[in-house]
């Protein structure tokens, strides 16, 4: 990242000289009319998606191994994927499918904690913050009114935690994006619950002045960013019955695809980081029938993913938002008596689409069954630093989690990482 | 108190039942004033100034979310503020103490921390675990004998559960988990990050992870998660560290012959009793770590910061901040048999544990010295718990998914990641919002409180004692009535539900959040 001159960057120097006239004034209005940082989407697919199903088809393996779906062609001449993504398929000039990544855990739990935090969990170890969480504390504004962190969709909310980042960098969840988020409304009336909120601050003002805990002064602040976020404007994002029916049916009907509308809606008003999860907790954990339910679900996130990189793009917005299609890992080559597949870390795909990165290619290649990879591995820190790369995040940087000395870099650079490099 | 002369009389209480507890309250005042003791040194050397006492509500309230996880319920609250027996507080700690509730919250807080963090939530089966816990809490077995069950369990989860401890993790090599709880828990350190490299500050190498690692090796449970709750807990003693499979995918595996940490390696025991040696070892009046490990968890319970901290660090670098405090309370606890109930008097006796939490000119030394009571945060348990105690059961709320049980659902929201500080707030917008708007609690469960404790039939001040004591265990101050005459006068015209708002209000307050 040396080198760059990031807007931030701009704005302060702006400020330390204390004029904002001449070469560097223009360059700071200029970059005070971008979009403040870059935003990430991330579109969860809950239980690990078949790669040969979806991003990674073997047309000439045989039939147990390459199963039922057919390759389509893609706007990128050379480039095919399943046949359930149609409308993802005429987007992909815009997007990147890596077809090596290549991760240690396959249970689901503990796989979907690495994905998110970059560490592997474990037993009496720190509490890792999610990706989410640290592109709040990297991205967002402390008085942005809405939290810098959304989650939404029904799904495994264990590893989206903030951990040792702490509140100010929790997810906010919203468990069905037709409800809007939850309890964001009082019980009684909002004249009401100012005046008893009233109360509760005084209360709270004379508990602090005798006992002086910071454990106090912590939790008024936190009931007044709630109170705040109550009462501010942009919490309309979250209600996506105000978008005109045709916007909303072309996301699709269903969770995710009004999830993925209202991740376009809360980004435009600001939010830096969404995660839409689609899969309830199991969905792509196709052990059994693995062909019906992948082809539901394939439809189902082609609707929202190909609708919202398309919206985004109508709307300027798709270079300065990076969207990001993944699982907790992929399934096995070979298929189950049940004609479903098992776990498989070793070899698996992600998409990624928009945030300024060169679309239009593939990275990254399995063997001609798709059970190993056979070019350019992707482990999850070399995934989850390209990520911060795209974002204008260092990745490098450390934090400390309180009761520990030890420095914990954004991503574990334990082992040499490997930026995708193709993609800039 | 010497040993001879405390089984004297404790053989001598045995044939006069009743003198039984009061053998047990003398030790524990002895216990108590050595705590004051070594607490108070160390205030004169710094010429710091110890807080005063607590008042009665702030120690009534802090013992029994100490000892019960609860908040204390509204007669009991009334009854012991009315009392006028100067012996009240320890007959409250007695009566919290012989309480199966005091076994139930500590069987909680254990089950919380045995099973390991790594275990699949939607599966974990541990009630009954937690149950088995209890039980051994309130039959006040020592903590060397549980230990023992615990780390030497085996067979199936219904004939004894505390398999529990040894099958839910990570399926199907649970070596490191084990090793990681166990040293944590029973010997107060953190090995984890020797698993893969040697630590730079620390003395514990790989060998060390790896040596204690080996006497979990034995431990078969099926490979299929689902068979472990119908198979249990066997031992192959033909299993070793050398022949675990897969084994280069686990982080810095080592081979190692199961070794004592810091201690011998095993030559003679023949593997089927590996884990009862590693468990003689561990529970061991001798053992180095045992009982200090236990004195500064229990410590760290009370006071929101172990003797050592962070709690479970123990290591040369990491010096106690009162160490002979912390020497003779290992030694009193090992030379009592290992006795919790013996501890936890001791500690909630002492003075120390007694002040207010009020501070004094310099708040930040004062918390490290222990010369005030650390305001501490309700655990996610003690809130559900204390809203269920005043508001009664939660009301079914369609944005809460409570398939898993409410209590359940509502402790894995609530909850704070990894071993938290218990004195810092770490819950963000998503909780408070919670709090405050969902039916789950702040709705009608509140005007039906209101309705029976401020109703028309009370006086004003009547009413708002009524709440004061049912949601914060004390009266209301002169101030705290001014302060809601004010705020009732200000909001102009009169209007109906002030109760029912200022219920919602101190249910929200930090006072009711915190434990002070």
């Amino acid at each position: 990242m040396s080198g760059t001159i990031t807007r931030r960057s701009v704005l302060a120097l702006a400020a330390a000289s204390g004029t904002l006239s001449g070469w560097l004034g223009r360059l700071a209005a200029h970059a005070a009319e971008q979009p403040a940082a870059k935003s990430c989407i991330l579109l969860w697919m809950s239980g690990g998606p078949s790669h040969i199903d979806t991003f990674d088809l073997k047309p000439t393996a045989p039939i147990n191994i390459r199963g039922e779906f057919r390759p389509i062609n893609t706007a990128v001449s050379g480039i095919q994927i399943s046949e359930h993504f149609p409308k993802f398929a005429q987007l992909m000039s815009h997007a990147a499918v890596l077809r090596s990544m290549s991760t240690v855990e396959s249970d689901h739990q503990l796989a979907t904690y690495h994905l998110h935090t970059g560490y592997q969990k474990r037993a009496g170890g720190v509490a890792f913050p999610s990706l989410g969480a640290l592109v709040s504390q990297e991205l967002g504004s402390q008085d942005f009114p809405l939290p810098n962190c959304v989650c939404i969709g029904a799904g495994p909310r264990h590893a989206t935690r903030s951990g040792f980042l702490g509140p100010n960098h929790q997810p906010l969840d919203v468990t069905n994006p037709e409800r809007g988020t939850d309890f964001l409304e009082p019980l009684t009336s909002q004249a009401e619950f100012n005046r008893q909120y009233d109360l509760v601050r005084r209360f709270n003002s004379s508990f602090e002045q005798s006992y002086g805990a910071e454990a106090a002064r912590a939790h008024t602040a936190a009931l007044d960013r709630a109170v705040r976020l109550m009462t501010a404007e942009q919490k309309q994002a979250f209600d996506v019955t105000r978008e005109p029916d045709n916007i909303r049916d072309r996301y699709g009907r269903g969770a995710f695809g009004q999830g993925c509308l209202m991740a376009r809606r809360l980004v435009e008003t600001g939010v830096r980081f969404v995660e839409v999860m689609l899969g309830d907790g199991v969905g792509w954990d196709t052990h059994r029938d693995n062909f019906p339910r992948t082809k539901t679900l394939s439809t189902e996130a082609d609707l929202g993913m190909a609708a919202l990189i398309e919206d985004l793009r109508d709307r300027g917005r798709l270079d300065s938002t990076l969207v990001i299609w993944m699982g907790e890992f992929g399934r096995s080559p070979q298929t189950t008596s049940g004609g479903g597949r098992n776990h498989w870390a070793r070899a698996w795909s992600s998409v990624l689409a928009g945030g300024g990165i060169r679309g239009g290619q593939v990275i990254g290649r399995t063997d001609a069954e798709g059970a190993e990879v056979v070019e350019r591995p992707i482990r999850v820190t070399d995934f989850l630093a390209t990520i911060c790369t795209i974002l204008e995040i260092d990745y490098t940087r450390s934090n400390r989690a309180p009761g520990s000395d030890r420095p914990i870099p954004i991503v574990d650079n334990t082992k040499p990482i490997s930026i995708i490099k193709e993609l800039f | 108190m010497s040993r001879p002369c405390f089984l004297f009389l404790v053989m001598f209480g045995l044939l006069a039942c009743c003198e039984v507890n009061r053998v047990a309250a003398n030790d524990a005042t002895a216990i108590a004033n050595t705590i004051d003791r070594h607490i108070q040194r160390r205030l004169d050397l710094e010429k710091a100034p110890q807080a005063a006492q607590s008042q009665d509500a702030e120690f009534l309230r802090r013992v029994f979310l100490d000892l019960h996880g609860v908040v204390p319920p509204v007669e009991r609250t009334r009854r012991f503020l009315a009392s006028e027996n100067s012996h009240k507080r320890t007959e409250l700690i007695d009566e919290l103490l012989a309480s199966p509730r005091y076994g139930e919250y500590m069987g909680d807080l254990w089950r919380g921390r045995l099973i390991s963090p790594l275990a699949n939530e939607q599966r974990v089966q541990s009630q009954r675990f937690a149950d088995w816990l209890a039980d051994r809490f309130n039959r006040n077995d020592g903590w060397d004998r549980i230990a023992y069950d615990l780390v030497t369990a085996a067979g199936k989860i219904e004939e004894n559960p505390a398999v529990t401890y040894l099958i839910e993790g990570r399926h199907p090599l649970s070596v490191t988990d084990l090793t990681d709880l166990s040293s944590r828990y029973f010997l107060g350190v953190r090995l984890n990050c020797a698993q893969c490299h040697d630590h730079p500050f620390v003395e514990w190498k790989r060998e060390d992870y790896w040596g204690m690692a080996a006497f979990f090796a034995p431990i078969q449970t099926p490979n299929r998660p689902k068979m472990v709750y119908t198979a249990g807990v066997q031992d192959d003693p033909r299993m070793t560290l050398a022949s675990v499979q897969n084994a280069d995918a686990i982080e810095g595996f080592q081979s190692q012959p199961p070794t004592f940490l810091g201690g011998e390696t095993l030559q003679t025991v023949g593997n089927a009793r590996l884990r009862a040696a590693l468990a003689e070892w561990m529970t061991s009046p001798e053992n180095p770590y045992f009982a200090r490990a236990m004195v500064n968890r229990m410590w760290w319970q009370f006071f929101g910061r172990g003797i050592v901290n962070p709690v479970d660090d123990m290591h040369s670098g990491n010096a106690p901040s009162h160490p002979e405090l912390l020497e003779d309370l290992s030694r009193q606890f090992a030379e009592s048999g290992f006795d919790l109930k013996l501890l936890c008097r001791s500690i909630v006796q002492s003075r120390t544990y007694q002040q207010t939490s009020r501070p004094g000119p310099q708040p930040n030394a004062e918390d490290q010295l222990f010369a005030r009571m650390p305001v501490k945060v309700l655990t996610a348990e003690q809130l559900y718990d204390s809203l269920v105690q005043i508001l009664g059961p939660p009301a079914k709320t369609p944005a809460i998914d409570a398939r898993l049980g409410a209590r359940h659902e509502f402790c894995q929201f609530f909850a704070s990641d990894g071993d938290p500080d218990p004195t810092r707030y770490d819950r963000g917008i998503p909780h408070v919002l919670r709090l405050m708007n969902s039916p789950q609690f702040a709705g009608r469960s509140i005007s039906t409180l209101t309705s029976r404790r401020g109703g028309s039939e009370f006086s004003e001040e009547d009413a708002a004692n009524e709440l004061f004591l049912t949601i914060l265990a004390r009266y209301p101050t002169d101030q705290d009535l001014e302060l809601f005459r004010d705020w009732r006068r200000r909001a102009g015209e009169p209007f109906d539900g002030a109760y029912r708002e200022l219920a919602w209000a101190l249910l929200m307050s930090s006072e009711f959040a915190l434990n002070h």
